[in-house]
Parts: structure tokens; sequence; C-alpha cells
């Protein structure tokens, strides 16, 4: 379900990441509610992931309605990469 | 040695109609296909399965040769153990409860299956299930890559009417209560949701 590159957002709370799912989807982004991979433990076990082309839009839409995840992947290879820093 | 031609099939197609000929058994089995997402989907679909695959190119695409598999005859000659898992999707919601949360978790389900070891044979969408399989489905990429897998994705036709999602059908095939019924009774496991 995930693809090299493809980033992926961990939300730690099924509300916001259903919520953050709506507001997206509403925006017609190219998103997708996914379970969380494995390899990111998370408590609600859903994660949302797009794509390079579609980040800005996503990530400017989350900030404004207060909505940025907790935590932010990028695929790359096998692994995933913690993105760090201001989203 | 049997043929099956899938010359101009669109994923999955090709592995679910390998899958079947190789169930049908009869040894060796030739296939002509495409290059592409076809030729790598059954090439990794067999080998996954213990088979031995030989490709050789053609006029027009491939035709591999798929021999042996230790695990599907014995599984296919043993009685009990003979027969598709089979998983029944009766809904687009998993569970009681909050509509919107039984969406998220049907849909996370499905996608989940694409982790498991072994994912079940075919799946049978019924009632709302096929609103699924319908184009506008959050599951419809996790449907191909299940199909990819061997996974045969079917569809009640008289669902699809009801729904009026006839000519929207996006993954999987078209099937009747004949196909339905003879599915679960023959099933080795079936798993409803």
């Amino acid at each position: 379900m995930v693809k090299d590159g493809d980033y992926v957002a961990i939300f730690n709370s099924i509300h916001r990441v259903m919520e953050a799912e709506k507001l997206l989807k509403g925006l017609k982004l190219a998103i997708l509610l996914i379970p969380a991979p494995r390899a990111l433990a998370a408590d609600c076990g859903l994660a949302i992931r797009y794509a390079e082309e579609v980040r800005g839009e996503v990530e400017t839409a989350l900030s404004q309605a207060g909505l940025l995840p907790g935590e932010l992947y990028r695929k790359s290879g096998e692994d995933y990469t913690k993105v760090e820093g201001d989203l | 040695m049997k043929n099956v031609d899938v010359r101009g099939l669109s994923c999955p197609a090709p592995v679910v109609s390998v899958k079947r000929a190789l169930e049908e058994g009869g040894g060796e089995l030739r296939v002509l296909l495409d290059d592409g997402a076809p030729r790598e989907n059954v090439t990794r679909f067999a080998q996954g399965r213990g088979y031995s695959v030989q490709e050789e190119k053609t006029e027009g695409g491939f035709a591999l040769t798929i021999t042996g598999s230790a695990e599907l005859k014995t599984q296919a000659h043993s009685g009990v153990a003979a027969g598709p898992t089979v998983l029944l999707i009766g809904s687009d919601r998993l569970g009681d409860g909050p509509e919107e949360l039984g969406r998220v978790l049907m849909r996370n389900f499905i996608m989940t299956l694409l982790e498991v070891a072994e994912p079940p044979d075919r799946i049978l969408f019924l009632n709302t299930g096929v609103l699924l399989t319908a184009a506008g489905s959050e599951v419809l990429e996790a449907l191909e890559a299940l199909g990819n897998r061997g996974v045969e994705v079917l569809s009640c036709g008289i669902c699809l009417d009801f729904f009026q999602k006839k000519e929207l059908l996006a993954a999987g095939g078209v099937t009747n209560m004949f196909t339905i019924a003879e599915s679960l009774l023959g099933a080795r496991s079936v798993v409803r949701l």
C-alpha cells in the first residue's frame, strides 16, 4: 500500500485521523487512509498516505485545521525514515 | 500439457486464470501472456506457490511453462484439506456500532489482508459489501493487489444491480447465487464478516 517515496502520517488518535481524512477528501486531495505499517507503531493503527506531489497542500490543510500528525515518515526502499522538524 | 491464453487481459485476471487452471490440476501448464505486469505477477504468484517457472519469448509476448508443486498436489488429494478458503463480506461495515467506524474498520481489514501470510483464496462480496468493489471504493488498490496474489474477488450480481453499480464494478468479477452457494458449501473454511 505504500510505495517508495510516499509519506505516511501517524496521528495516534482514531478521531483525529478520521477527521483529517474527511478534510483532505473534501479538498479532493489524493490521500488514502491505510493501516499503519507494522514498522511504525501507532495506537489507533491507522495512518494517512500521500505522495510528494500533494505534500504541500496536504500539510497546509492539516496545519490550518490544527490536525497536523504526531509523526511523519517517508518510505525509502524497505524502510521508513522519520521526517524531522516542523511540518 | 494444458494451455492458458491470457493475452490482452489486464491484472489481476491473468493470475486468477492461472490459479484456477492450476487448481484444476493436470500437471504442466503453458501460459501465453503479455510482457510487463501480467508476466511479473503470474511468475511471482506461481513461484510463491512452490512451482517452477520457465519462460520463453514469443511473438508479441511471453510463454511461461509452470511445473510441479508438491504442496498443492498434497492439498488437493487430502480430502478434508481440499477446497478453497472463502471470506464472505456481507456488508461494507465491520462490526456493530457507529457506521463511520464500521466502514473504516472494514477498509482497514481488507488492506491488512495484504500483510497476512495466507490470504483467503476467494472473497465474496454480498449486499452492501459490493459497494467495496465498485468505483469510488477506497479499497480498489488493495483488491487489485490481492488479485495479483491469486485471491479471487467476486461480487454478487443481484446486489450490484440493486445498488445500480453493475456498470461501475471496478474490482474482480460478477457472480451469481449458484456460484456463491457452491463456493460456501465446497470451501475448506468460510469466514463471514
